[in-house]
């Protein structure tokens, strides 16, 4: 890549301010990963809010994670997608909220910036043939060796914390990102038109199709207030809650660690003086 | 019941109820991996087993009944909920959705005052779900 050469200048005919922040985001990944996430995080903002405005004008002035789902719901914004997007969005915030980032950091958001653009110049140039150059990443200054040895440890927190990462959403979800979703959501559908005619033959079991359709439209306060089933009912909400809690904070305290050892990192990493 | 057991029938129930309605969100998928997780107190390392499709793929939902039906009365009502937390996430529930909770119920042996504790449960948890990708670390 030539030294006035960008990743994103492809960008340009189909968006000049999502090319220009990328951009700028590319210029600031070794020298200040801090600002280069803010400016990816803007770069995401400002594609949400234009492919909002083609689906859902009434949001366009919502939250950055509000846009990214209603996105999502529409169906314009898949799994992939919104992976990258949330990614960039959550590097970015911690970024904003004073949280020091490195440059492996940076540099995983700014892969993933250049794979949305991608996709992005197809989706608002429909028909459009996008077809940029292999992603380069920007060399790193040459550094003295503390610095590089700093580096070389972000880079393996970095790796260590998207590994588990990974594990936490793979455990997580209902589906995996290499199960053919389609395939298994018709097996499975067939299946339950063959248990329909199976009950259907034999008769309603106990909890009836009809019960189980009434009790779907039982309202939470109503609930809650019920003199039968009120008290237990908050009971169950207040363990639920502290359930939730506990693993929720088990998640919290990895990612607060993870942020502080990448903060020593970077401050490290730092040119002295 | 090992981990890996109440992992799969929990997972394939799941995935059932799912896919008897719209395709899940994220924020939904999320939602099972959560309750396993926080509710039934599975590890990560069997929900991941459980999912692996070579585990899966020979699983039909007769087994999965069969498994629900060995549940512990208490396991299953927390399945029960679960299961039926899937829907209240969604706000809606369809046909295939309602025919698969009802014989989910009637392979747990479950009476119709059973049933609707764990409804009542299934929509407390269901109003406390993220709605982001928070869960999934995203």
């Amino acid at each position: 890549m030539g030294e006035m050469q960008s990743n994103f200048d492809f960008l340009q005919k189909y968006d000049d301010r999502v090319a220009h922040l990328a951009a700028q985001a590319e210029a600031y990944v070794h020298s200040d990963p801090d600002s280069a996430l803010f400016k990816l995080r803007l770069m995401v903002e400002t594609m949400a809010r234009t492919l909002v405005d083609m689906q859902a004008p009434e949001l366009v002035d919502a939250d950055l994670a509000v846009m990214l789902r209603s996105l999502q719901r529409s169906g314009l914004l898949s799994r992939r997608e919104a992976d990258g997007m949330h990614a960039i969005r959550r590097d970015g915030n911690a970024a904003v909220h004073g949280h020091d980032s490195t440059t492996p950091t940076a540099m995983r958001r700014l892969k993933d910036a250049w794979t949305l653009s991608r996709w992005y110049a197809r989706t608002v140039r429909r028909g459009a043939r996008v077809d940029p150059p292999a992603f380069h990443a920007p060399p790193p200054p040459a550094g003295d060796a503390a610095q590089r040895s700093a580096r070389a440890r972000a880079e393996a927190l970095e790796e260590a914390v998207e590994a588990r990462r990974a594990r936490t959403r793979e455990a997580l979800l209902l589906f995996g990102d290499a199960d053919d979703l389609k395939a298994m959501r018709w097996r499975l559908r067939g299946e339950l038109r063959g248990l329909e005619f199976v009950a259907a033959a034999a008769g309603e079991p106990v909890v009836d199709a009809d019960f189980v359709a009434v009790v779907m439209a039982m309202d939470l306060e109503q609930i809650l207030e019920h003199p039968a089933w009120g008290r237990s009912s908050r009971e169950a909400k207040s363990a639920v809650e502290s359930q939730f809690e506990a693993f929720k904070s088990a998640h919290a305290a990895a990612e607060s660690e993870y942020l502080a050892n990448r903060a020593a990192l970077a401050r490290e990493g730092r040119p002295k003086g | 019941m090992s981990h890996l057991d109440l992992a799969t029938t929990w997972f394939l129930a799941a995935r059932a109820m799912a896919c008897g309605g719209d395709e899940p969100s994220i924020a939904e998928e999320a939602a099972a991996g959560l309750f396993a997780r926080a509710i039934l107190g599975l590890d990560e390392a069997s929900c991941i087993a459980a999912k692996s499709a070579e585990h899966m793929q020979a699983l039909t939902l007769i087994d999965c009944m069969s498994m629900a039906g060995r549940l512990p009365r208490g396991t299953a009502d927390q399945v029960m909920a679960g299961v039926m937390m899937i829907a209240y996430a969604a706000a809606s529930m369809q046909p295939l959705q309602v025919r698969w909770a009802s014989m989910l119920a009637s392979s747990m042996d479950m009476t119709e005052e059973r049933f609707q504790r764990c409804c009542v449960n299934a929509r407390v948890i269901a109003s406390m779900l993220p709605h982001e990708q928070e869960a999934v670390g995203g």
